[in-house]
């Protein structure tokens, strides 16, 4: 591996102690099964875990958001207003650009995220994988922005993920449309995301907001993205092989409901935020008009 | 929280578009109207017809600039046929990033165009007042221009970096060294002269 000059000089490789342990010890096999089975038994497949969102928590950005699901996944995301767009590189691009905005979408793994084995920041694996995540976050979000009211410039939305226990992108597309509409751009509707998978077990059900260690058992995996108030789809991303066509209908319409139930707790988190805003800003006037 | 005020959120739907007119931050769709930021409804009656619902926010707008506003631009380069420039200001609010635009040779005045030299109306640094008269087309900026009495050099500092003064429509004077240079010199507008 090429030496990254512009860090500091680590171990050339290491690994994490979760290996030995793997190798070591059946009793160790044995309450880890343990666990998975006392975890996933009494699951309801139809319950909603616990969201937390909160809107407008970073000063330097035009809107933020922080989301975290009660399976331990952490988002942080900061979004910019229209910004001036660098001059586009073919004719064809040129065109478009004149007629609406883009949306620049940046998705960032934090290097202690995932438990076990600590990537490398900035290493090949790490970043295609960072940029499928960014691809697919710039699909769920742009059919909810009014472009056209922008011509010229470009959005910016900006993800890091601070703790990876599952239902990373459900969690990034909530957090990237509450900070998007926080930042006081145009949209037509908010987009929420939801995650489900399905076990290796023909008679397993589609679970709602998997952890980690259930997405890293299952044999299906799908994210999908709904603007509510239109009743459309803006994304759906899928993974995994023996389903059949009426098995993923299902696990579509389970999403998409799941997707409705979410949507009261975004709603409230940015309606928070904007009475927090203009209270914050009424109290600074009757200080001005005070003074 | 004044129980008058209604909050909303992108995508809620504000009312029918028979009830209201669609103003600002919102937009219409299979006859409603959707609010299409986070902020205060706001419901405006007008004598004639329906009232106009719009959505405000508290914090600053998304200004863009468009054709026909007058913008604050500081003059970055120069060369022979434009002055490249930063739009800083759109009217009275200032712009969270920095826009670049270009004033051509030939939009710098609006008489004797032929005789007009970019040297001896503009200087990197100088504060220019500017109408912006077209979005640009694919490879270049927002074009301004310059060519009224009430647009051109508003601040200016000569070679030993004091603030000169104005003193006729195409010169400035230093206070200190009382050399002059050449300038597009903007109009003084009335509300800014000290009497």
């Amino acid at each position: 591996m090429p030496v990254d000059h512009r860090r500091l000089c680590g171990p050339e490789e290491s690994h994490a102690p979760a290996l030995w342990a793997a190798v070591c010890g059946a009793a160790v096999a044995a309450e880890d099964g343990e666990e998975e089975g006392g975890d996933e038994s009494p699951r309801d497949p139809w319950a909603l875990r616990p969201l937390f969102a909160r809107a407008a928590v970073l000063s330097q950005a035009d809107g933020s958001a922080y989301v975290e699901l009660s399976g331990g996944t952490k988002v942080l995301c900061a979004a910019w207003g229209p910004r001036e767009a660098p001059e586009p590189p073919t004719a064809a691009a040129a065109a478009a650009a004149l007629r609406m905005g883009r949306l620049q979408c940046d998705f960032r793994r934090a290097p202690f995220a995932s438990r076990g084995a600590r990537r490398r920041p900035g290493s090949t694996a790490e970043r295609d994988a960072e940029r499928d995540l960014a691809a697919a976050l710039r699909t769920a979000l742009e059919p909810t922005l009014q472009l056209e009211r922008y011509p010229r410039t470009r959005l910016l939305v900006s993800v890091l993920l601070l703790q990876d226990e599952g239902s990373v992108l459900a969690a990034a597309i909530s957090a990237g449309a509450l900070a998007l509409a926080d930042s006081g751009v145009q949209m037509y509707d908010l987009a929420v995301g939801c995650a489900l998978c399905r076990g290796p077990d023909p008679s397993a059900a589609w679970v709602l907001q998997p952890g980690e260690a259930e997405e890293r058992r299952a044999a299906v995996r799908l994210t999908v993205a709904l603007l509510p108030a239109l009743n459309q789809v803006s994304a759906v991303q899928g993974a995994g092989s023996g389903s059949t066509p009426e098995d993923w209908a299902e696990a579509l319409c389970f999403g998409l409901d799941a997707c409705y139930r979410l949507y009261p707790v975004l709603r409230q988190s940015l309606l928070q935020a904007t009475c927090r805003r203009r209270r914050r800003r009424r109290g600074r006037a009757t200080a001005a008009s005070t003074a | 929280m004044e129980p008058s005020e209604r909050f909303c959120v992108p995508g809620e739907r504000l009312c029918s578009a028979e009830e209201a007119t669609a103003g600002s931050g919102t937009y219409t769709r299979h006859g409603f109207i959707f609010s299409s930021l986070a902020g205060c409804v706001e419901k405006t009656s007008e004598e004639s017809g329906l009232p106009v619902v719009s959505v405000v926010r508290d914090s600053d707008p998304q200004l863009l600039p468009d054709v026909g506003v007058v913008v604050t631009c500081k003059v970055c380069s120069i060369n022979s046929r434009f002055a490249k420039v930063h739009i800083l200001y759109i009217g009275s609010t200032p712009l969270k990033s920095i826009f670049r635009g270009t004033i051509r040779k030939e939009d710098i005045r609006a008489t004797e165009k032929d005789k007009v030299e970019v040297y001896k109306s503009f200087r990197p640094g100088d504060i220019v007042l500017a109408k912006v008269i077209s979005l640009g087309d694919s490879q270049s900026n927002y074009l301004l221009t310059t060519a009224e009495n009430e647009l051109g050099v508003v601040a200016a500092r000569s070679d030993a970096g004091m603030q000169m003064v104005p003193i006729s429509w195409c010169e400035m004077q230093c206070p200190r060294t009382h050399t002059k240079e050449f300038r597009k010199v903007a109009r003084v507008q009335p509300e800014f002269l000290q009497t």
